[in-house]
């Protein structure tokens, strides 16, 4: 049996286990700034320390959690006898062949922290953006009209919004993240409302661009709808012929909780954008030349009001980390066991006093993440003003 | 103006009606009632004795008409017992058993919240007592927070680009990306440990005399506050809040400080920290200003986290006790108080913006 | 403290065959006291059927006054037949008094009863009231009383009263039956039971049993607080606090052997033992209720030393074989297979426990028959799954979402996935588990300790009975199961047991890993206030040293 390591060779064995994601950074990197003349606002990003920084922040979360298998040591899942609260750099009673040291110690269930730590990037990194992109065209889709076309549309899409602006969030998870509202109809209800939506979007997307041309339209809105709707059938109600896409229960219930309470917010800002651009000349050009309504605001409006967007964007996916985690600190949600920051976090606080390695690694890496995205949101901001 | 605060008024009667439904709605689903009758009549209870228990107490009658005895527009339910008194709930609410003798409504309209099944007393006094106790909290958030966070973006947004700058903006968008879980537990383990942090240096140098600095527990704030009971509770909520503050004090200021006025008056040769005093800041503080009262009802979720976390029994932590045993008569309330503190402060926000800017008229 | 009326030499027949068993060390001295008492035998005769003097009286007496602050969940007061916590009857200890009481060494102590007597066959008990106990409104205590309490603990139209079934030799159609319980005069009541049980007696010391006033009609104890004990409540605050102080105008029927505090404040801290832990640095509270895992260590780490009671209480991870696929018994026996319960103690329970051998009958019980105990073989476990075609199938493995409930699921959900076999866990909150918790296909549930191994049987594994969550009904278990229950003889039943017990093995009724020990830490000046058994707060004796 070997001895615990240092703080040193800690830190140099996480270095080389981080191998895979230094080397995707490096290439990243390397390429973009090469490139950066040719790459629009994204380019531009490297223009800005601070955005240079956040973005590497994020996407060495993003590499992390792309390599996770082969960074992880250990089963995130696996309880090692004898490794209770270990502390980091404990060496295993029995590596039995596998790595023979928990890096970051072990948690209160005898489960490595580090791999836990580099598999709930994955967790949070799969359900954080998602929600974001799907609250963004919704938010999209119903704020475009309600800016443009105005009117009793505006007014009552509006007032549904404000009704679930003005519900205190934590109040509409403990209602909807409940295991009794789980086992109704009422979240596939909504996840059939809400998911509906980007199917919507991009077919009218993409129908209001090549509606001229009808073979190129069939293509792409037959290929939207084909894959859209078997993607919506197997999210929505876990109807998929195939297997392939599938959302438990409980990770359905999260997920529409989080677009539900993320997707008004998105409709005022597109709102008000739209409002704004609706009057600049340029509307008013496509207004004369005779396009349709659908063409102007998905392809002379949305394109101008990208860069706030974008932003908004970033922002919102670091908010809806932190809310994933703040369900896990009520115990709402997310399944028992799971790896995900929040519920690591809330598991390890309590023996923070005494065992603070367990709780500490993820909410630096939560924090890290959020800082990353808050850091890339200010990057893109600054760029894009500059335009 | 008067037409637009009826306006305001009426959307916000029209709001609260249809949100208490949608409470009402998901909190009387069959599930959640018989969560209801175990919690209430005994954890493991038949079957049999829950359709009981629900049958006695009211509960089996559709939930619209039930909808309208909370709003005081329908009949309450009313029972006879076998020994001639009578029994339902206006009876229980007005606390008579003499048939007859208690009022056929009583809901909102007649100014009767109901009964709280956690707390086994009144709502209107459990809500009265919480709301105070985190009135006292917010108060002292917002003369930690609001402070600092001006100074903060004001120091940052004036000489934009600058090192200060960009150390303060760094803090601000690092206080943003740490969650009050997170915060709340680090500054326990810091300051009200008696094992670890700074408690166990100062004991050891003899500068405090109890085994720890601060509390980490806020239940005695309930008797008497005090900055060692409260500390940490204020300083968890009103760290999240500030970096966001802060960042658009900051935003604000710089925009006013590229403006012409105030070049003008720098090129006059005024001098830099009476140009930020006497021009910059009222201009700059148009923007924070809305954006704090917009911020108040987001905090709530803050003081649920750090009222749960720090023990303390204020609204937010009602508001979990509620949620946490299916009290609908107090969740219920819970959900018009907090809907009136939205809309209130978004309209105080309205008002002010206006006040404040007098290029904008209400129309 | 004679509480009988006999002499020793009279003492109940079946008491002195308990001591023979004791004394040859087939029975445990704890649970021979639990049954010599149960038939009216007093403590010190009990010792003395052991050849030993009854232990001498505590060390330490406390001193008169001061006050006392302990963490302690405080719930909504309601009847207290309908109890289903122990901290509802803990707050109202000061002031509602039970008939006996169960002592931490196992033993039936008498409280407002002065002695009782069993008739040969355990189906007649004569209650002797201790004479001079006055109701704190100036009521003296009498048997017209008693006769009340038992009448109302028979009502089983009451929901949630679960002292219908502890008295089910006296009832008849859900109500106290027609002459069960005889008034022979002032002080005396008698029992008629309509089928031998032993129990009785110690049923009634369970926390539901409080005795209450004739006139006690609401369901709130705290708001109408007529009792015979020496405290008085305060202020109640569900899920803040509850206020007990001496009650000034009443005298005890105990006086000067308790009621040493002048105020004790239970303070409501959640469920999070982190919050506690901080509570206690600060200073807010002197002890806790229950201490569980690693907060042991910690509260005696700043100054809180513990206290320990060994007890029967267990967790069971059981199967419901009603449901598919869990009907199948080779499947629950590769899940049993796949588990180590020494593992699952260490890293579920930190060891903090004995280890148990899923069959729900512990050694403490006194007819536990030794026999072989479960195997763990993980590729064992994983062909048979594949046998039975589930190598794909995910199991689920559902518990409450407190602390080491959901610790001891994870770590026996972390050993099934190690044997190569699909499970996933779910947690439910406290207020949502117990609505289907009979049902669930593959749950836990926290199971409190019962003196003897057929008690638990009875209630849980027997075909059809209300708590049986396992859906197990064996035709043959039935009827070992009702030879066993006639048999007094601990030696003879244990014939039996061996066989009941490798029934529940060989049909792989539950997992079930350790039992528990259970943990109390408080500041070291406060005396007589170790962990009790059954969670019982007696605060009518603690004190400051």
């Amino acid at each position: 049996m070997m001895d615990p390591l240092s703080w040193l060779d800690i830190l140099g064995r996480l270095l080389v286990q981080l191998l895979p994601v230094w080397l995707a950074l490096l290439v990243l990197f390397a390429l973009s700034i090469g490139f950066k003349r040719r790459l629009g606002l994204y380019g531009k990003l490297f223009d800005s320390a601070v955005g240079m920084i956040g973005f590497a922040l994020v996407m060495f979360w993003v590499f992390a959690a792309l390599f996770a298998n082969m960074i992880i040591t250990h089963d995130p899942l696996a309880q090692f006898s004898g490794m209770r609260n270990a502390t980091p750099g404990t060496p295993l009673r029995d590596p039995a062949g596998g790595y023979e040291v928990f890096l970051l110690g072990g948690d209160a269930l005898a489960r490595d922290v580090f791999s836990r730590m580099i598999i709930g990037a994955r967790e949070v990194l799969r359900i954080a953006p998602f929600a974001a992109m799907i609250s963004f065209m919704i938010g999209i889709s119903l704020g475009l009209p309600a800016g443009y076309i105005g009117g009793r549309l505006d007014t009552g899409l509006t007032f549904v919004a404000n009704l679930v602006l003005a519900f205190p969030v934590i109040l509409l998870f403990f209602l909807l993240v409940a295991p009794e509202i789980q086992n109704t109809a009422i979240p596939r209800v909504m996840a059939g409302i809400l998911f509906l939506m980007p199917v919507l979007f991009f077919t009218v997307l993409l129908n209001a661009r090549f509606f001229t041309q009808p073979l190129k339209r069939n293509l792409y809105v037959g290929a939207v709808l084909v894959i859209g709707l078997w993607a919506y059938s197997g999210l929505a109600f876990n109807a998929d012929p195939f297997g392939i896409w599938g959302m438990s229960p409980n990770l359905l219930n999260v997920f529409v909780a989080v677009v539900f309470v993320n997707a008004p917010t998105v409709f005022r800002i597109v709102r008000g954008i739209t409002m704004d651009i609706r009057t600049r000349d340029y509307v008013s050009a496509a207004q004369t030349r005779g396009e349709g309504p659908w063409y102007i605001m998905l392809w002379e409006i949305l394109p101008n009001a990208r860069g706030p967007l974008i932003v908004d964007f970033c922002l919102r996916i670091g908010y809806t980390t932190i809310l994933l985690g703040t369900l896990g600190f009520f115990g709402l949600g997310v399944a028992p066991e799971s790896p995900d920051w929040g519920s690591t976090i809330n598991q390890g606080r309590r023996l923070l006093t005494v065992y603070p390695h367990a709780a500490l690694a993820p909410a630096l890496a939560l924090m890290s993440l959020v800082l990353g995205l808050n850091l890339l949101a200010d990057g893109l901001r600054e760029e894009s003003l500059k335009d | 103006m008067l037409f637009f605060l009826a306006r305001r008024v009426g959307v916000m009667l029209v709001t609260a009606l249809c949100l208490t439904f949608v409470v009402f709605y998901l909190t009387n689903i069959p599930a959640k009632l018989e969560t209801l009758a175990k919690t209430q009549a005994g954890s493991r209870i038949s079957d049999a004795e829950v359709a009981s228990w629900l049958d006695r107490n009211g509960y089996n009658q559709p939930m619209l008409v039930r909808y309208g005895e909370w709003l005081g527009v329908a009949r309450g339910w009313t029972r006879q017992l076998d020994d001639g008194s009578m029994t339902g709930r206006c009876y229980l609410l007005t606390g008579t058993t003499i048939p007859g003798a208690a009022p056929e409504r009583c809901g909102l309209v007649q100014g009767h919240w109901g009964n709280s099944t956690r707390f086994r007393a009144p709502v209107a006094e459990v809500i009265g007592a919480r709301l105070g106790a985190t009135g006292m909290l917010m108060l002292w958030v917002l003369i930690v927070m609001v402070p600092m966070a001006l100074i903060v973006g004001v120091l940052a947004g004036m000489r934009e680009g600058s090192r200060t700058d960009r150390t303060l903006s760094t803090f601000a968008i690092a206080s943003t990306a740490t969650p009050e879980y997170v915060s709340g537990v680090v500054f326990i383990a810091l300051l009200a440990s008696s094992t670890v942090g700074l408690s166990p240096l100062l004991v050891s140098w003899g500068w405090i005399e109890g085994p720890v600095l601060f509390q980490g527990n806020a239940r005695s704030a309930l008797e008497g506050i005090t900055f060692w009971n409260f500390a940490l509770p204020v300083m968890t909520v009103a760290l999240y809040g500030m970096g966001y503050v802060a960042r658009i004090t900051r935003a604000s200021m710089t925009e006013v400080m590229t403006q012409q006025y105030i070049r003008t008056a720098r090129l006059k040769g005024v001098s830099f920290p009476s140009i930020v005093l006497r021009h910059a800041l009222r201009n700059a503080l148009i923007a924070p200003f809305t954006v704090i009262m917009l911020q108040i009802p987001w905090l709530l979720n803050g003081v649920v986290i750090v009222e749960v976390l720090f023990s303390y029994p204020g609204f937010g932590w009602t508001l979990f006790e509620a949620a946490a045993n299916n009290d609908i008569e107090l969740l219920l309330a819970a959900s018009v108080v907090a809907v009136l503190v939205v809309l209130v402060t978004q309209l105080i926000s309205d008002i002010g913006y206006v006040w404040l800017n007098p290029r904008i008229r209400v129309t | 403290m004679t509480h009988s009326k006999r002499k020793a030499t009279e003492l109940h027949r079946a008491a002195k065959l308990y001591a023979r068993e004791c004394r040859e060390g087939r029975l445990s001295r704890r649970e021979f006291m639990t049954r010599a008492t149960a038939l009216g035998v007093t403590a010190p005769a009990a010792y003395g059927l052991l050849g030993l003097a009854a232990p001498q009286a505590r060390a330490q007496t406390p001193q008169m006054g001061g006050s006392l602050r302990m963490q302690m969940d405080i719930k909504a007061q309601r009847d207290p037949r309908t109890w289903d916590w122990s901290e509802l009857s803990n707050v109202c200890r000061g002031w509602l008094e039970y008939l006996v009481s169960y002592e931490r060494d196992g033993s039936i102590q008498p409280v407002l009863l002065e002695s009782w007597e069993a008739n040969e066959d355990a189906t007649e008990f004569t209650l002797n009231i201790r004479p001079g106990v006055k109701w704190n409104n100036g009521d003296d205590l009498t048997a017209e009383h008693i006769a009340h309490n038992f009448e109302r603990w028979c009502d089983a139209s009451v929901e949630g009263n679960s002292m219908a079934g502890r008295m089910s030799a006296l009832s008849e159609d859900g109500k106290l039956r027609e002459g069960a319980v005889e008034i022979v005069d002032d002080l005396t009541i008698r029992l008629h039971l309509s089928s031998p049980d032993i129990a009785i007696i110690v049923n009634t010391a369970d926390y539901p049993a409080a005795v209450v006033h004739p006139s006690f009609t609401g369901d709130d104890p705290v708001a109408n607080p007529i009792g015979t004990g020496p405290y008085r409540p305060v202020s109640h605050n569900t899920g803040i606090g509850a206020v007990i102080e001496r009650n000034p105008d009443h005298t005890w029927w105990n006086e000067g052997n308790g009621a040493w505090l002048d105020r004790i404040e239970f303070i409501d801290l959640g469920t999070d033992p982190a919050a506690w832990m901080a509570a206690a640095e600060g200073g807010e509270i002197d002890m806790t209720y229950q201490t569980t895992g690693d907060f042991v260590d910690l509260f005696e780490m700043i100054g809180m030393p513990q206290s320990e009671a060994i007890t029967s209480a267990t967790i069971a991870v059981r199967f419901n074989q009603t449901q598919a696929p869990y009907d199948n018994v080779n499947v629950r026996r590769a899940l049993q297979m796949a588990v180590n319960n020494e593992i699952v103690l260490e890293l579920g329970y930190n060891d903090r426990g004995t280890l148990a051998e899923n069959h729900h009958v512990c050694p403490i019980h006194p007819e536990y028959a030794e026999i072989p105990g479960p195997v763990f073989d993980p590729a064992q476990a994983r062909s048979m799954i594949e046998a039975e075609g589930l190598a794909g199938h995910e199991f689920e493995l559902i518990s409450i979402d407190d602390d080491w409930q959901a610790a001891t699921c994870d770590s026996v959900a972390a050993q099934i996935r190690a044997a190569g076999i699909n499970i996933r866990r779910t947690i439910l909150p406290g207020a949502t588990f117990w609505n289907d918790w009979l049902n669930y296909p593959f749950s836990a549930t926290e199971w409190n300790m019962r003196p003897l191994g057929v008690q638990v049987l009875n209630l849980a594994y027997r075909s059809g009975e209300a708590w049986n969550e396992t859906g197990f009904a064996n035709a043959e278990f039935d009827t070992l199961l009702a030879e066993a229950n006639g048999i007094a003889d601990a030696d003879e039943r244990r014939e039996i047991m061996a066989q009941l017990q490798q029934i529940l093995l060989d049909e792989g009724v539950l997992i079930q890993p350790y039992w528990r020990s259970l943990y109390r830490n408080a500041r070291p000046n406060i005396l007589n206030a170790e962990m009790h058994p059954t969670f019982e707060v007696r605060y009518q004796h603690y004190g400051l040293a």
